[in-house]
């Protein structure tokens, strides 16, 4: 049994030079073949007009400070009420940070749940119960036990156009990997962009060609494999080979042809209105974001920015605040301009808010136990705000307010009935929304 | 508003009144009729009209506040929710038919579950007189349902064709009454037929096979159902002479033998036997994970010896790929799990139990000695590597569900909460098997912020686990057997290692089998194979019987029984469909293709390409040449790997690795430089081919025997000699990317990809 192991002696094959044969031999027979199907049929035929709204989700990652931001407490002493002064808004009697003049100028488009909170105070954790609106890992178990809202959406609703990703994370999806499918399939995981929008060079990984390879060459492909991608799919009757099929097409077409290419290109922007959005990673995010939806994803989200503050909170605010403020306040009047605003739900949240009082470190720590979230379009009213937190910040003191309860306002938006289910690993059917209701002030 | 809170108020005061009074004083009034007994009565009519079922009030918050034990598991709890909770408004002894409980059942008060019953049915009568004779509460006095009885067990039928279920159930007090109005009952499979709710069976299709899960109160069963395909009296004298000739002179351990019969059954004729090309690609890959060379496919077709197909399995199984390729199987249910924080440390422990288990294969080491060296691992990893399954397996939850799914094909997750809704276990079983497991001890090691890595595995002087519900203390206990008979320095693993591979055990041969023969065969015997239950019942029992038999025979050699299932018919089929087993998917008349392996697909293209996979690692970890299926842990950072499927070993399922396809595995395809720089290589096959002098023509022949282990037909050869000749005013410096251009459309077509 104390085996001591030692390398094996026989290693498998390595890499060799092939012998070369010149002979070719009447063996086998070729595979009779149907014609691959027309390209996209399939999948157009399937293409769902159960719901024409879709999400775009800005995710404060780390945890955006509610109180220098949509809660403020200018009647707090200095430790608990941060450096930012409050300013008004669109909206008589809602005020917001002074680092939020876009967004106060259009609150009447905005509104807040102020009363958000759960359980937990460590970013993984925190980051499922947001992303999923279920405590799952734990520090010893920290895989992802839950399907993202984000991969929810796309299971249920798919793409509002067939060939567009359904469900798209710009640069990438999360570090903690909370963003993704689960059970549910890694159909449904996020394409992630994997560039940042705002670069001179940004072009998309896979989508963009690799060195060397051009278009005319792409094509010559298209047609090789039309020719030899002949196997009969009738003999795999667990459609892996058409799905395959429907895979490989959509890629090449993805890579060929022009509408996703278009999508993604945000040249074709008229630079004033790019300026609007703001240079940086937040604004182009925020405009490719409203491109892709338009041509038909269902869902972005745009992982942009790294909120934990714990020292030094001002600096990093400064950073951050303006950006993301720009990037919002455009986002809402470009889809407002182009109608497009009731057709689409905008949230901005992060896993927690962080520490009503300052540290001694000048920053705020992690904080669950009442945090503010922000949601607008897609019919959700403009203008409120739900709950409230406690005079100087910490607990709920109004309509607490659950991850799921969020979620389930947004599922409600989006289309999706509450009463879905889908099942995971064990066969076990799960709730989309649990013990989840919608917030019904804001619809 | 007043009034009517009095009202609500006076009438439950009432209710609780009438409920005292009712008990105490109408009992011997109704002494004439039998007494109804919640358990035994109430329980299944909530279950038969899905009141307590997951999606109703079954779930754990209930339904509008109104909220039943799962499936009926705990009666007590559900007789709480009904009679005193919601200020006892539910029930209403004094009127009963005013109950809401039967109001909203008959939808008289609106009811988002809908009209559940009619006010003539039998449930609505006894629900009525339950409550009428004074809400009788489950007692420990209840005879206990022991089992249930039915017929038929199997039945088959012609299509168009029914038949009535009928069930019985028996109790401890000796009695037995007809239950089949009060059964649920369901298809394993759809489409096949359909079962109404008083049990009436009615086939809807042309054939194939299934069963009918039976279900009333916490006791399950199953029938299977077979459905002939529809033949001709000529077709059938026709598929009576291939079957009896296929059935004479075969000595595969009765393999075949339960194969022809199950074909013989539903009247199906098997496809023909796969060619030679066909079946070296597929038992270099199913055995080795690697594609046959060029070479080695010519020299089997030409072999003229009968038995070539037995000497390729032998000489396949004494490769090294054979051991590195199933150790990538078994490092996927025994969870060799790399990520986490702190990958560099736990590296060692993984390449450790790796080369452990690749060793174990290649010495071919009885199965049972195999896992018996898991479960009962003590040590550190350095003298003892199967410790290092203990680094995964760590929890109760763990070690319970590793055990029961990797080892006796058992999904026993269900029956941590509450008992199982489609099996025989319950809590009991749960936590009597992590008994086993409450002695492990662990320490030194190095914690990081997920798992330690490197922990020291001992067994400690005691530790116990308690049923959750009745907090009794649960000696260790194997799966569905009574308790061990332990003394206190016996380390209880050591008994359950016993139990397990004892030549008796009715899961762990045949868990091992069905998975082998899954691997081969593209599906389980038993589907999915981690998944055996009696509501899921093997399609053949006769064929998993006859492996198991032999496995065990045979001292559980794993190279014996992959040689015994590679020579099967159904090893050996062709992928052709004919009518009579185009739908069939669970009799093996034909071989089901199926996607190889992220690993396994990535070193093919590597070897095609003969350009190596560079593999990210610490230094010399993983030197150029290194194979996918030599790498021991799922966190070798390779997109290809994760967008094929590669499973992230958290769980002891093989459902983990998937093959689902996804756009992700299109653009990686497409366009990754995965692919791409493989093909531009200035060293690989392509650039080989792109400058040497051989003509076109030759040049992709080679390219079909190399990719697709055949010869390219002549259509395929014509369009393939056309594009990488280009027209005559084709840059010589664009030949090159023409050859790219073909194979990489081969690359990316079905044919290469899949096993068939």
């Amino acid at each position: 049994m104390l085996k001591i192991t030692k390398k094996l002696s026989g290693k498998s094959r390595r890499l060799s030079r092939r012998d070369f044969i010149a002979t070719g031999l009447e063996v086998g027979g070729g595979a009779l073949g149907l014609c691959l199907p027309s390209m996209l049929q399939a999948d157009e035929a399937n293409g769902n007009g159960a719901s024409g709204k879709s999400l775009i989700v800005f995710w404060t990652h780390g945890g955006m400070s509610q109180q220098d931001t949509y809660d403020m407490k200018p009647d707090a002493p200095s430790e608990y009420r941060g450096m930012y002064l409050p300013i008004g808004t669109s909206v008589p009697g809602i005020t917001v940070s002074e680092r939020f003049p876009e967004q106060a100028r259009i609150m009447h488009h905005l509104s807040q749940v102020r009363s958000v909170w759960h359980r937990n105070g460590i970013h993984a954790p925190s980051a499922h119960w947001m992303q999923t609106g279920y405590f799952g890992p734990t520090l010893a178990r920290n895989a992802a036990q839950m399907p993202s809202f984000g991969s929810v959406v796309a299971r249920a609703l798919g793409p509002r156009v067939p060939l567009m990703p359904a469900y798209v994370t710009v640069p990438k999806s999360e570090a903690f990997g909370y963003q993704g499918s689960v059970y549910l399939g890694k159909r449904f995981n996020p394409f992630e962009v994997g560039g940042d929008p705002n670069a001179e060079t940004f072009k998309v990984p896979n989508l963009a060609l690799p060195d060397g390879l051009t278009l005319e060459n792409v094509d010559a492909r298209k047609q090789l494999l039309r020719s030899f991608d002949r196997l009969r799919k009738d003999v795999d009757q667990n459609d892996v080979m058409q799905g395959l099929d429907t895979f490989k097409s959509q890629a090449l077409e993805m890579v060929t042809g022009d509408h996703v290419r278009r999508a993604f290109d945000l040249t074709g922007e008229d630079d004033k209105l790019r300026d609007r959005y703001g240079r940086h990673q937040y604004g182009q995010s925020a405009l490719l974001a409203r491109r892709l939806i338009q041509a038909g994803t269902r869902i972005v989200t745009i992982n942009t920015g790294y909120w934990d503050h714990h020292n030094d909170i001002e600096p990093g605010l400064e950073e951050h605040l303006p950006p993301l403020d720009k990037a919002i306040a455009a986002l809402v009047e470009d889809l407002s301009n182009q109608g497009m605003l009731d057709d689409v739900v905008i949230y901005c949240a992060g896993e927690f808010g962080r520490t009503p009082l300052m540290n001694g470190h000048a920053g705020r720590d992690h904080w669950s136990k009442c945090f503010t979230v922000m949601l607008a379009g897609g019919g959700i009213q403009g203008g409120r705000v739900v709950g409230a937190s406690e005079k100087w910040g910490g607990g709920v003191k109004e309509r607490p307010t659950t991850p799921l309860d969020i979620i389930a306002t947004i599922y409600h938006q989006l289309g999706i009935p509450l009463g879905t289910h889908f099942e995971d690993k064990t066969g076990r059917p799960q709730s989309i929304v649990g013990s989840g209701k919608p917030v019904r002030e804001l619809l | 508003m007043c009034n009517l809170l009095l009202n609500i108020r006076m009438s439950f005061l009432l209710a609780t009144a009438l409920v005292l009074s009712i008990n105490v004083c109408l009992c011997n009034s109704l002494i004439a009729e039998p007494r109804v007994s919640f358990t035994n009565d109430i329980m299944p009519i909530l279950s038969k009209s899905s009141c307590d079922s997951g999606g109703c009030h079954g779930k754990a918050n209930g339904q509008n506040g109104f909220r039943l034990s799962l499936f009926g598991g705990d009666p007590l709890d559900s007789y709480r929710s009904i009679v005193l909770q919601a200020k006892g408004r539910r029930v209403f002894p004094a009127a009963a038919e005013k109950s809401l409980l039967l109001r909203k059942a008959t939808g008289a008060t609106a009811h988002g579950g809908g009209r559940r019953m009619s006010e003539t049915s039998e449930s609505y009568q006894t629900l009525k007189l339950w409550i009428e004779q004074g809400l009788a509460r489950p007692s420990d006095q209840d005879a206990v349902l022991e089992r249930i009885q039915w017929s038929p067990r199997q039945v088959v039928l012609a299509p168009d064709a029914q038949q009535k279920i009928s069930v019985r159930a028996f109790y401890s007090d000796g009695s037995s009454r007809d239950v089949t109005s009060m059964a649920l009952f369901s298809m394993s499979v759809d489409g096949l037929a359909q079962v109404t709710t008083d049990g009436l069976l009615r086939v809807v299709s042309e054939g194939g096979l299934g069963s009918v899960t039976i279900k009333y109160g916490e006791q399950t069963g199953s029938m299977q159902l077979l459905v002939p395909y529809k033949q001709s009296a000529e077709q059938l004298r026709e598929l009576q002479g291939i079957l009896s000739s296929l059935k004479t002179g075969n000595s595969n351990n009765g393999v075949n033998e339960a194969l022809v019969n199950q074909w013989q059954r539903l009247q199906i004729e098997p496809a023909k036997v796969c060619d030679d090309p066909t079946f070296i690609r597929r038992a270099s890959i199913d055995i080795c994970g690697t594609l046959p060379t060029a070479s080695e496919v010519l020299a089997f077709v030409s072999d003229s010896d009968v038995n070539k197909r037995e000497r390729l399995v032998d000489r396949l199984l004494e490769q090294p790929e054979y051991a590195s390729h199933f150790a990538i199987k078994w490092a996927d249910i025994l969870q060799n799990r790399g990520r986490g924080y702190s990958t560099s440390k736990q590296r060692t422990g993984t390449t450790l139990f790796y080369n452990w288990i690749r060793d174990s294969l290649l010495d071919n080491k009885p199965y049972d000695q195999f896992v018996s060296e898991i479960l009962t691992a003590t040590g550190s990893q350095e003298i003892n590597p199967p410790t290092v399954w203990y680094r995964s397996v760590r929890t109760m939850p763990n070690y319970v569900e590793s055990v029961a799914q990797a080892f006796l094909g058992v999904r026993i997750q269900c029956a941590q909460c509450h008992h199982h809704p489609t099996a025989k276990w319950s809590q009991a079983d749960y936590f009597g098997l992590a008994a086993n497991f409450a002695r492990v001890g662990r320490k030194g090691g190095f914690a990081d912020a997920e798992v330690p890595t490197g922990e020291t595995i001992y067994l400690l002087d005691h530790g116990e686990i308690r049923h959750p519900k009745t907090q009794q203390v649960l000696p260790p206990k194997p799966l569905g057997d009574p308790p061990f008979e332990l003394d206190a320095f016996a380390d209880p693993r050591v008994a359950l290692a016993g139990w397990m591979t004892g030549s008796d055990n009715e899961y762990f041969a045949d868990t091992l089998v069905n998975r082998l023969w899954a691997h081969f065969l593209g599906r389980g015997i038993i589907h999915p194979v981690d998944d055996r239950r009696d509501t899921n019942p093997p399609s053949n029992p006769e064929l998993l019987q006859a492996l198991s038999d032999s496995f065990v025979k045979n001292k559980y050699d794993l190279k014996q029984l992959i040689r015994l299932i590679c020579g099967s018919y159904a090893y050996n089929l062709g992928t052709q469909i004919n009518p009579s087993n185009q739908k069939d998917q669970q009799t093996f008349s034909r071989f089901y293709p199926r996607r190889m392996s992220a690993e396994v697909l990535l070193d093919a293209v590597s070897l095609t390409l003969e350009v190596p996979t560079a593999f990210p690692g610490g230094p010399g970890e993983f030197p150029l040449g290194t194979r996918a299926i030599e790498l021991p842990d799922e966190n070798v950072a390779i997109a290809f790997l994760d967008v094929f499927g590669r499973p992230a070993r958290f769980k002891a399922c093989e459902c983990e690795r998937i093959d689902t396809p996804t756009l992700a595995q299109g653009l990686e395809l497409v366009n990754s430089n995965q692919i791409q720089s493989k093909l531009s290589s200035q060293t690989g096959f392509t650039h080989r081919l792109a400058v040497n002098n051989r003509s076109p023509q030759e040049n992709c022949e080679l390219i079909f025997l190399t990719l697709y282990g055949r010869a390219g037909t002549a259509a395929e050869l014509e369009v393939a000699v056309a594009h990488v000749s280009g027209s005559d005013a084709a840059d010589e410096s664009d030949k090159i990317e023409r050859y790219r251009n073909l194979i990489w459309a081969l690359l990316a077509s079905n044919e290469f990809m899949f096993v068939q």
